[in-house]
């Protein structure tokens, strides 16, 4: 009776012990990875771009599962939560992901004022987390996190590369050199748009340009009209402006009827990328503006692209038609891409190489899997090659190979103009047309 | 800075004060008479906005067809919201009556989310703007305030002057005693719903100028609305329309002077003195 309990007891002891290792065996997990998938279906954030990306992330999960798979036998079950537009919720969301659905991997996360509690959250978990869209710096930035990785490229890049730019066109466009530019910067008061900010005004000093204004707003605000005001009263050449959906629609509104008369206009990703929303609301006049975002894989050269991957894209745009049918190539916001090209990653590379290398897929096997990616430029189909930042670097956990795309809206679709590396418009426009309502003259 | 830009953003706070007072009105009407604080009803307005939108993009109905068509709708949500959510209760305790309307509050976002998913839409009305010695007038503004403006002025001779109007003042300062003289206040809640709903309606119509629709627009205006009720005294209309022209005021040269963060905070800060000094609001007697 002795040795029967005994052997109960170790029996327990043995399974308390497989339990709480965390390090499941493939075998033992049967041919499914749970992954949780969460962006904002709901709230100010679902049309700026957060529904675009979980279209691209269920088209890809779908694409790989109707392949047979990862590693043609490890099917994904795909579990959706939406976080609401609402930190808080966001958070909630993730919990029970996490605890409650026992997910394997948690991916997603569109806006960086729910990314930056929820990932050291997460990684105090020790839980996997997979970032496919929120970009600022302070997600990741000297937190060393150790189970968060983002193969999006950071906020920095994005206000970098939108202030390069300018300089890069400032003498041949705008008849200055770029110590005499007039620089505007206006943005969203959360992480996303005070991170890309803070590089827009660093960038913009390194070039030497005047800074005649850098203010913050709420995107909940009613009004924006003294933020238009002052904007008047500073006669920017340039308005560099980081905001999200519905405030993007306000400001540019009051913008026009108040005067507001500019030489460029640049935004920053988000509800500026939506060219199909912007056209809904502002029709043609669109023509001319800016936004940054990483590349979107329908528009590049499949030539710079490694054998394969540009079929993918072709793949990514037949299905998303289920989605918009109507929507031609050229205005289907980035998004989709970030989506589908960063869920093909986790997919493609970091879970194949998790279980036949590292045993299986718990959150240290695809830690250490992802820490080993190693994606050239071009083999992804967003063009950007994949490297993550390694444990100890301020930025642990960043894709450094990631890059920031300046895009123009001409002749009514996106192009790609800024770097050079993936610009398919030698020359652009660059100003803001003559017929722009909020073209300078 | 040149002092023209402070007398534009003057009358931008002007402006704004118009609209902000035609909620705030319609809400205080409806909490003065019915002693009810409907939570949803700027997510009313969100309805009627929608309904303007499909009238005038949708239907291709002009915007002085759609605009009276809006007020008959947001009447019509008002009855309605009165008979199915606030009739039952009326004399339910305050934080049942309060769960109810913020009840309703996710229910009417959750609807609409679910009917016209969560893009924002905009009725695409380009009015000119005047400008006059370096001023901007937009159109888009001007004409919802001088709207604005004359709605209240009906509302006030609609309260003076009317035999219903006299019943619903009459309920809002004591509806006991209204009961007692034989009146029937049912009759005078449901036109008060129905009043307050128009408000909406109105709101609605004029806030469609310059703003987009989506499911969660109430979370821009809401808040607002709500401390300017408050502000001016909650079911106090003059008290209201004086606090939506002082909050605009501050959010607008407040903007301009400091910052657009900066001019919320100092709303904030004026309104929670005011609620220390004067807690039944700014047009409130001294006991």
């Amino acid at each position: 009776m002795k040795s029967t309990r005994v052997a109960l007891l170790l029996v327990l002891l043995l399974a308390v012990a497989v339990g709480a290792s965390g390090t499941r065996p493939a075998a033992a997990q049967g041919q499914t990875i749970k992954i949780g998938v969460l962006f904002d279906h709901t709230g100010a954030f679902a049309a700026g771009g957060s529904l675009n990306c979980w279209r691209g992330a269920k088209m890809l999960i779908d694409y790989v599962n109707e392949k047979g798979g990862v590693l043609g036998k490890y099917k994904i079950v795909q579990v959706d939560a939406d976080g609401q537009s609402k930190a808080e919720v966001a958070i909630n969301e993730a919990e029970r992901l996490l605890n409650a659905e026992k997910v394997d991997i948690l991916a997603g996360i569109y806006s960086s004022a729910h990314a930056v509690p929820l990932a050291e959250k997460v990684d105090k978990q020790k839980k996997f987390l997979w970032i496919t869209t929120a970009i600022a710096d302070a997600v990741l930035k000297d937190r060393n996190l150790q189970y968060t990785f983002r193969p999006q490229p950071n906020g920095s890049l994005f206000g970098e590369n939108s202030v390069q730019y300018v300089a890069h066109y400032s003498q041949e466009k705008l008849k200055k050199a770029p110590r005499d530019v007039r620089v505007a910067i206006i943005h969203e008061d959360g992480p996303y748009g005070t991170g890309v900010a803070a590089a827009n005004e660093a960038e913009a000093k390194k070039q030497g340009m005047q800074i005649v204004l850098k203010e913050g707003f709420s995107i909940q605000s009613p009004d924006l009209s003294s933020l238009v005001t002052k904007l008047r009263a500073a006669r920017p050449d340039v308005l560099l402006h980081t905001g999200y959906a519905p405030d993007i629609s306000l400001f540019l509104r009051q913008a026009r009827e108040q005067g507001l008369r500019v030489k460029i206009y640049i935004g920053h990703g988000a509800g500026h990328s939506q060219l199909d929303k912007l056209k809904e609301a502002f029709g043609p006049d669109v023509e001319g503006f800016h936004t940054v975002d990483p590349p979107a894989a329908q528009l590049i050269d499949p030539k710079k692209l490694r054998p394969g991957v540009a079929d993918l894209t072709q793949e990514m745009l037949k299905r998303y038609k289920a989605f918009e049918p109507n929507i031609p190539a050229a205005q289907i916001a980035p998004h989709v891409s970030m989506g589908f090209n960063n869920m093909w990653i986790l997919l493609n590379d970091v879970l194949p190489r998790a279980i036949q290398k590292h045993g299986g897929f718990s959150a240290d096997a695809l830690a250490a899997a992802a820490r080993e990616t190693d994606i050239p430029e071009g083999g992804t189909l967003q063009g950007y090659g994949v490297k993550f930042q390694p444990p100890g670097h301020p930025m642990a956990g960043q894709n450094l190979r990631a890059i920031a795309a300046v895009f123009q809206v001409v002749e009514g679709g996106l192009k790609h103009v800024y770097p050079p590396v993936v610009a398919s418009l030698g020359n652009p426009p660059v100003l803001l047309p003559p017929s722009s309502p909020w073209a300078a003259r | 800075m040149d002092p023209i830009f402070l007398v534009e953003a003057a009358i931008n706070g002007i402006l704004l004060g118009g609209v902000l007072a035609v909620l705030a009105l319609g809400l205080n009407l409806i909490f003065g008479v019915l002693d009810i604080v409907w939570i949803a009803y700027v997510d009313l307005v969100m309805l009627a906005m929608y309904a303007f939108y499909f009238m005038v993009q949708g239907h291709g109905w002009s915007v002085w067809v759609a605009g009276p068509a809006t007020l008959v709708v947001g009447a019509l949500l008002g009855i309605a919201v009165h008979l199915l959510i606030i009739s039952p209760i009326l004399t339910s305790a305050p934080i049942n009556q309060l769960l109810a309307t913020g009840g309703l509050l996710f229910f009417l976002q959750s609807f609409a989310t679910f009917l016209w998913t969560t893009d924002h839409r905009s009725v695409r009305l380009s009015l000119p703007s005047v400008e006059i010695g370096g001023i901007f007038l937009p159109f888009t503004r001007v004409i919802p305030f001088a709207i604005s403006i004359l709605a209240m002025l009906a509302l006030y001779l609609f309260l003076r002057h009317t035999y219903i109007g006299t019943a619903i003042r009459a309920v809002s300062q004591d509806r006991d005693a209204m009961a007692l003289m034989g009146a029937n206040p049912q009759r005078v809640y449901v036109v008060t719903s129905a009043v307050g709903g128009a408000m909406a309606g109105l709101a609605a119509t004029l806030l469609s100028f310059q703003y987009s629709v989506h499911p969660f627009f109430g979370g821009q205006f809401g808040p607002l609305t709500f401390m300017i009720c408050v502000l001016g005294g909650l079911g106090n209309m003059v008290g209201a329309f004086v606090a939506s022209f002082v909050m605009s005021e501050i959010i607008a040269i407040g903007g301009v002077m400091f910052s657009t963060e900066m001019g919320y905070v100092i709303a904030f800060v004026v309104f929670i003195v005011v609620m220390f000094a004067r807690p039944g609001g700014i047009l409130a007697r001294r006991e």
